[in-house]
């Protein structure tokens, strides 16, 4: 469609265990450094997996500063709201919207949208009754009696799954259409398709899309390690020695814009969204199809929103989990739809773990890098392709993308499947 | 702009507090059946509230596959079966030819965990006091991996994809209250941005456990009238003290317009349009002036072509807190002008309770039955007039009332606002 606005990314922020911000991630990366290390927040001892990818050293108050807000909220809200403000200031809007006289910056906030994926679901929010089980022993009126004396009045609302959008909102005043997408791994890459299509739509004029998540508690690793999806030591992407995934923390956010509006205020452009593809392959929580016929359908999506051709694609991030059934499924759906001549892929999850629902925003944050700077960085753990799967072209070491745009890829539980497009100019100024 | 694709609603599934099936529910909530008594589920007494609007005598759907149940909790089989009764409602539904064409958008209710598996995660890891993770390793542990299944995020979303083979576009959001309501009003963008030609769209909770009831005592939300359960929820009324925490789920079945008219079918009414706003105010506070809400009703007026005139019935939030009412009231005042006094509310949580991130569906799934009936349902309980929610309910019993239009607002915990408008079929013709 001609008459579509060219909707495009002016600020981006992210956290995770390779650090804080996306130059220092990126410089992680290209540093060839894994932050995959044995799990500190919690007693491993006796664990048959006891690493993961912790956000470790860093204060809560360089996350967020306000202090009196570390009380109604949880760790997952505070690196998401650390890289929805990094996206927010780097855009430069803050500044633009001062210079607004009362009513231009009244229409101004009711449309600026905020669009999360969230992690939700912990199960150590639940932990906070602990004293008071302990105390009713069992007797459940106890329970209810004691309750108010017990637990933090808070609760519940230090748990809530919308934290990020309601803040985001109120410290940035984002007054415009939202949602709190709790879709697992694929909420944040949804968070900046559905961002991409409210301004394209005219719903806002600007949105941030926000992932985060911190799914590293002893129950998830529990969990995800008898389900066969955990490795001990590292992820190796289509590896033949991958032996599953390393969960990580952290959140990654973008703000997208019209191009006509980022080019009137002068703003920096990181880079272009083009397109957006969503599917489900409809088999439930766990399971995804061996041919990985969502995948290449969301990406076939992406590439019709989008208006090019598969040929014209100059690189992939790839989702890469280091499961077996994931990794292989991915390889088949890339051949289905670039043949036998795909563009460079790459992977990021080796270095700072899999970030859950935060996992596809700081993949697009780190793919506009990529395209800047045109290199396509290597899988340092990779050892050995996996000569079951259709040839690919992964390496342990750099490439050079072969055009300007990148696709990113995402999938979750629920037989999610999400693929988005973006474009950058190469050698653009730096971040 | 180009004019919108024009959506059908043509399938109605509910399961409520006031019946198991959408028929029954309707017909309770004309009569002003209430649903609010003492908590059976588990013992209450000691709870500051321990009054809910459960559902009662619960059977799953036949047609619902035993073996899927296993990986449901309580609200996903409210969900499964409400889904089931929509689609049979409907007479259509995913065809392995169709598959790709139908997508699926959910509010999900934010608790995963069933309270006894956090008794035995207790039992194991913290009955002596300090958390010890070790405990989840003992090897009597109940580490049951359809549980882990059961309590993700997105797992109602996995099952009704899988269970009904919707392949398409597929989304769950929580922002509280007004999950609901952004579940729907995410699927009519995602069918006018054309991702989808049909869309199974609702939502589904239950908080009626120890930690779900608990959390909204801890906040002091819940109406304490123990003793009058049938009298508690009473939106609007000068003596209301809190709302009725409920459980349920309630489910459309869109359609693009035109499909839905060549096969004949029934359409209850147009979907017409979605507003989306963030108060970005408080977290649990609504602004008292109504903004936020104001903007919310406004965009979906406009997204539907309504002009507040022509809205003929209004389906409140109406939570039957001090501070909702009367800041719903406050923005309805000024999107509604003079026409105030002629557009009729009412508030069906006075009957069912507040459904959490159900609300917002099974009120949309209210308001497509009103102007299918030609009926504003009433508006239970109300006693004593509160000059700040000074609107004209609908008081004593409902009112035959020919709906050209409804409009349906949910305001949620963390500022989120979702309004829908709906439209009468015979109305689609003259606009």
């Amino acid at each position: 469609m001609n008459s579509t606005p060219h909707i495009v990314i002016t600020g981006a922020g992210a956290v995770c265990a390779a650090g804080l911000g996306v130059e220092m991630i990126w410089e992680e990366i290209l540093a060839g450094r894994s932050h995959i290390t044995p799990i500190r927040s919690f007693d491993t001892a006796g664990w048959p997996v006891a690493i993961a990818a912790e956000v470790q050293g860093v204060d809560n108050r360089t996350l967020v500063e306000d202090r009196k807000l570390h009380k109604t909220i949880s760790r997952t809200d505070l690196f998401g709201l650390f890289a929805a403000g990094a996206a927010i200031r780097q855009s430069g809007l803050p500044e633009f919207r001062q210079r607004l006289e009362a009513p231009a910056a009244a229409t101004f906030d009711d449309r600026s949208g905020v669009f999360a994926g969230s992690g939700g679901g912990a199960y150590e929010s639940n932990y906070e009754f602990f004293p008071l089980l302990t105390a009713a022993a069992g007797d459940l009126p106890k329970f209810g009696r004691e309750l108010c004396d017990t637990v933090n009045p808070m609760w519940l609302l230090r748990h809530l799954p919308n934290n990020v959008v309601c803040h985001v909102g109120i410290r940035h005043k984002f007054k415009g259409t939202n949602a709190c997408i709790t879709n697992h791994c694929a909420g944040g890459a949804m968070a900046v398709a559905e961002a991409a299509h409210a301004v394209t739509f005219a719903e806002a004029d600007r949105a941030v899309a926000i992932g985060h998540d911190a799914p590293i508690e002893p129950e998830t690793i529990l969990h995800f390690n008898r389900l066969g999806l955990l490795a001990g030591d590292t992820i190796r992407s289509f590896d033949q020695d991958r032996a599953g995934t390393v969960l990580g923390e952290g959140a990654a956010a973008v703000l997208l814009e019209r191009e006509a509006d980022a080019r009137s205020r002068g703003a920096t452009i990181l880079g272009e969204f083009l397109g957006s593809g969503c599917v489900t392959e409809a088999l439930g929580v766990l399971d995804l199809r061996p041919d990985g016929d969502g995948l290449s359908r969301a990406i076939e999506l992406a590439l019709a929103d989008a208006g090019v051709p598969a040929r014209s694609v100059g690189m992939i991030v790839a989702h890469g989990n280091g499961t077996r059934a994931s990794d292989a499924s991915e390889a088949l759906a890339l051949r289905r739809v670039f043949g036998d001549d795909p563009p460079p892929i790459t992977a990021f999850k080796w270095s700072f773990g899999h970030l859950i629902a935060a996992s596809g925003v700081v993949d697009v944050t780190l793919a506009l890098n990529c395209l800047r700077q045109g290199i396509v960085p290597g899988i340092p753990t990779l050892r050995k392709v996996d000569p079951e799967l259709p040839s690919l072209p992964v390496s342990a070491t750099a490439q050079a993308p072969r055009g300007d745009s990148a696709l990113v890829l995402c999938r979750g539980f629920g037989g999610m499947n999400v693929a988005l497009l973006v474009r950058a100019d190469p050698a653009a100024p730096s971040v | 702009m180009t004019p919108h694709r024009r959506i059908a609603i043509t399938g109605v599934g509910m399961v409520t507090p006031v019946g198991n099936d959408a028929a029954t529910t309707w017909r309770h909530l004309t009569e002003g059946r209430n649903g609010v008594a003492p908590i059976t589920g588990f013992d209450a007494r000691g709870f500051p509230a321990r009054i809910g609007a459960e559902v009662k005598d619960f059977t799953d759907a036949p047609a619902i596959d035993p073996k899927l149940i296993k990986y449901a909790a309580r609200a996903h089989r409210f969900a499964l079966t409400a889904a089931e009764e929509a689609f049979t409602d409907a007479g259509i539904r995913p065809e392995p030819d169709t598959a790709h064409d139908w997508g699926c958008s959910v509010g999900a209710g934010m608790m995963g965990v069933s309270f006894s598996e956090l008794e035995a995660v207790h039992a194991f890891c913290a009955s002596e006091g300090e958390f010890r993770s070790q405990g989840l390793l003992d090897p009597r542990f109940p580490a049951d991996p359809i549980a882990f299944c059961r309590s993700q995020t997105n797992t109602g979303l996995a099952l009704l994809t899988r269970h009904f083979q919707i392949r398409g576009y597929a989304t769950a959001v929580h922002t509280a209250c007004a999950s609901g309501g952004q579940a729907l009003g995410t699927a009519l963008k995602v069918m006018r941005r054309g991702r989808a030609r049909f869309m199974l769209a609702g939502g589904y909770d239950s908080m009626l456990n120890p930690i779900g009831l608990a959390g909204f005592c801890l906040l002091g939300a819940l109406s304490t009238d123990n003793d009058a359960p049938e009298r508690a929820s009473r939106p609007f009324d000068a003596t209301r003290n809190g709302f009725v925490l409920g459980e349920g789920a309630g489910f459309l079945v869109l359609e693009d317009w035109d499909h839905a008219r060549r096969r004949g079918a029934r359409i209850y009414a147009e979907f017409a349009g979605d507003g989306n706003s963030l108060s970005s105010y408080r977290i649990t506070d609504s602004h008292p002036s109504g903004d936020g809400p104001i903007q919310a009703m406004r965009q979906a007026l406009d997204s539907a072509g309504l002009t507040p005139e022509a809205v003929d019935y209004v389906n409140a939030h109406g939570t039957s807190t001090l501070m909702n009412d009367r800041s719903e009231c406050a923005a309805l005042r000024v999107v509604m002008g003079a026409h105030i006094d002629r557009v009729a509310v009412s508030s069906t949580k006075s009957c069912m309770g507040h459904l959490i991130a159900a609300a917002g569906a099974v009120e949309a799934a209210v308001c497509a039955l009103a102007i299918h009936h030609g009926i504003a349902p009433v508006n239970a309980n109300h006693a004593k007039p509160d000059p700040d929610c000074a609107i004209q309910l609908v008081l004593g019993q409902s009112k035959p009332l020919r709906i050209r239009a409804a409009i349906s607002n949910s305001l949620g915990f963390g500022g989120s606002n979702s309004c829908l408008a709906f439209r009468h079929p015979a109305e689609v013709a003259a606009a």
